[in-house]
């Protein structure tokens, strides 16, 4: 078993340098599909990472009219604690509201004269609710319609947030179908040439494989060279995607915090961490799919 | 050894290979099997090492059922069989000692094996000297020689040989028979299809004749008669 699986060894390696050109498109075709793979998954992490740093800052503002007692508020604040769809409740008193807003136009006079000649605090107190997930807004919205407090509440803030999360997923979702299809065109056109490469191997070996056939080769013996050829070239096709993609995620990693600031886009960490899994499981369905091929094309000109 | 029991063939659409072919070869024994072009000989010589299934009858080798033999069992068939052709079949980019080893190698033999069967061989069929050639640089007769130590590396129990002379010589191709003969005598079964008449006659033994794919003659130290 050990000398026929060397031998088999053997064979795929002249396969693919007799064979030298088409192995070399074969494998850029599938590196090809891999890149564009890989893409879409570099704009997942970093839609996962905008979405999740968005949504993070999601919060409803919740803003009491200026008559509205500390109780009202402190209830207010218990009542959407007790919530299991809230993640935090913070208070803004209104004279905090007061000193944030003088703290933030104490440069724009005109503002400032307004806020004189009011000659008292025009804000009430305000809440800044946070949630587990976005969906749980909706809820808690619902929730201060509560008859105890509705009357108090001037105002409830957070649609914009939505907005921007909302055209976020719309333009990624855009640009992953797009990536979608171009790698399944890229899946289809290295089937084709996966299946081509193996016609050509039969046809090149086709005297050796007639002689293989009379002296009494096994026909597993005559086929697998062609399969662990394949396997090879994904092989190759993976490790060179692995050689591209590590050293541009790290190029574009700082591109990226123009967008992401102090925090990282963290592309680096997820392919470091995930590295394994990410172009084992890439090799594995590459294998699967240049295996379907080359059985195919077997199948069609390999006569055993 | 051989036993045909009604065997016919036909290809699609209504094409007879052979009909009706009922024989019987003993171990040891050299059958020529002779006729006209097209009157089933290579046909009865596939059926042989299961190049072809029989689409009636019965054939039997040493008593294996090969009728319908699966595909995963030809293998082991043809270890048992030597097979050489016209057209030498040998591979033109390998010495002749490469040619003969590949048919050990592709069986999964193990390397000190095949060193030790193929210098042995090679001195059978006499290329001892010339076993770092090419194919190329030998004569036609050597090729088929070489064709014939390929078939042997598996010490087969019978040797098919389809037109062995066909391409060769007078000369070449009485020296292919005589190893022929020289490889029967050490009790290999020879089945020679061929259409040599001179060949044949020089031979003096067993003699199947056929005709539009029917045995017309089996004659003991026969002589080509058509």
């Amino acid at each position: 078993m050990f000398v026929s699986s060397y031998r088999v060894t053997q064979f795929a390696f002249q396969n693919f340098w007799r064979n030298f050109w088409l192995s070399l498109i074969t494998v850029s075709m599938l590196l090809l599909t891999l890149v564009t793979i890989n893409i879409l998954l570099v704009l997942n992490v970093i839609t996962d990472r905008a979405i999740a740093l968005v949504e993070d800052r999601i919060e409803v503002s919740v803003y009491f009219y200026d008559y509205t007692e500390d109780t009202t508020v402190s209830a207010a604040v218990a009542y959407l604690r007790g919530l299991s769809e809230v993640r935090d409740v913070a208070t803004v008193s209104a004279t905090e509201a007061y000193d944030q807003f003088v703290a933030r136009h104490q440069n724009d006079e005109q503002i400032m004269a307004s806020l004189e000649e009011l000659g008292q605090n025009p804000f009430g107190p305000s809440l800044i609710v946070k949630a587990h997930t976005p969906e749980d807004f909706t809820q808690i919205i619902d929730a201060l319609d509560n008859p105890q407090f509705r009357d108090f509440i001037r105002e409830k803030d957070f649609s914009d947030y939505q907005n921007i999360v909302e055209r976020i997923r719309s333009t990624t979702d855009r640009i992953r179908a797009f990536g979608i299809a171009l790698a399944v065109v890229f899946l289809l056109i290295a089937i084709l040439i996966v299946f081509n490469t193996v016609r050509i191997g039969i046809f090149i070996h086709r005297e050796e494989i007639g002689i293989m056939r009379l002296v009494g080769a096994s026909n597993w013996f005559i086929k697998a060279p062609f399969l662990l050829e394949m396997i090879l070239l994904s092989l190759m096709a993976v490790g060179l995607t692995a050689l591209i993609v590590f050293p541009t995620v790290a190029v574009i990693e700082p591109q990226l915090s123009v967008y992401f600031g102090a925090e990282s886009a963290g592309l680096v960490d997820y392919f470091v961490q995930n590295g394994l899994l990410i172009f084992g499981g890439q090799f594995l369905a590459l294998v699967l799919v240049t295996l379907f091929s080359t059985g195919l094309a077997m199948r069609k000109y390999l006569k055993v | 050894m051989i036993r045909f029991k009604n065997v016919t063939k036909l290809y699609p659409p209504n094409v007879v290979g052979v009909q009706g072919v009922s024989l019987h070869v003993k171990p040891g024994e050299f059958v020529s099997i002779v006729g006209k072009s097209g009157t089933g000989k290579s046909t009865l010589a596939k059926l042989l090492f299961a190049e072809e299934r029989p689409t009636r009858g019965v054939i039997e080798i040493g008593g294996w059922d090969i009728t319908n033999i699966n595909d995963s069992d030809v293998p082991l068939l043809r270890r048992q069989i030597g097979v050489v052709f016209q057209d030498f079949k040998l591979l033109q980019k390998k010495t002749v000692y490469e040619n003969v080893a590949f048919a050990l190698q592709v069986a999964g033999e193990r390397p000190h094996r095949i060193r030790e069967v193929v210098p042995k061989v090679l001195e059978i069929v006499n290329l001892d000297n010339k076993l770092d050639r090419y194919p190329r640089q030998l004569s036609g007769g050597e090729q088929q020689r070489v064709a014939i130590g390929r078939a042997l590396v598996h010490s087969p129990k019978i040797l098919i040989a389809d037109e062995p002379t066909g391409n060769l010589d007078t000369l070449n191709s009485r020296e292919i028979m005589d190893l022929l003969s020289k490889i029967n005598e050490f009790g290999t079964t020879i089945v020679l299809v061929t259409h040599d008449r001179d060949m044949v006659n020089r031979l003096r033994r067993r003699v199947i004749t056929l005709e539009d794919g029917k045995i017309v003659s089996d004659v003991e130290e026969g002589r080509y008669k058509l």
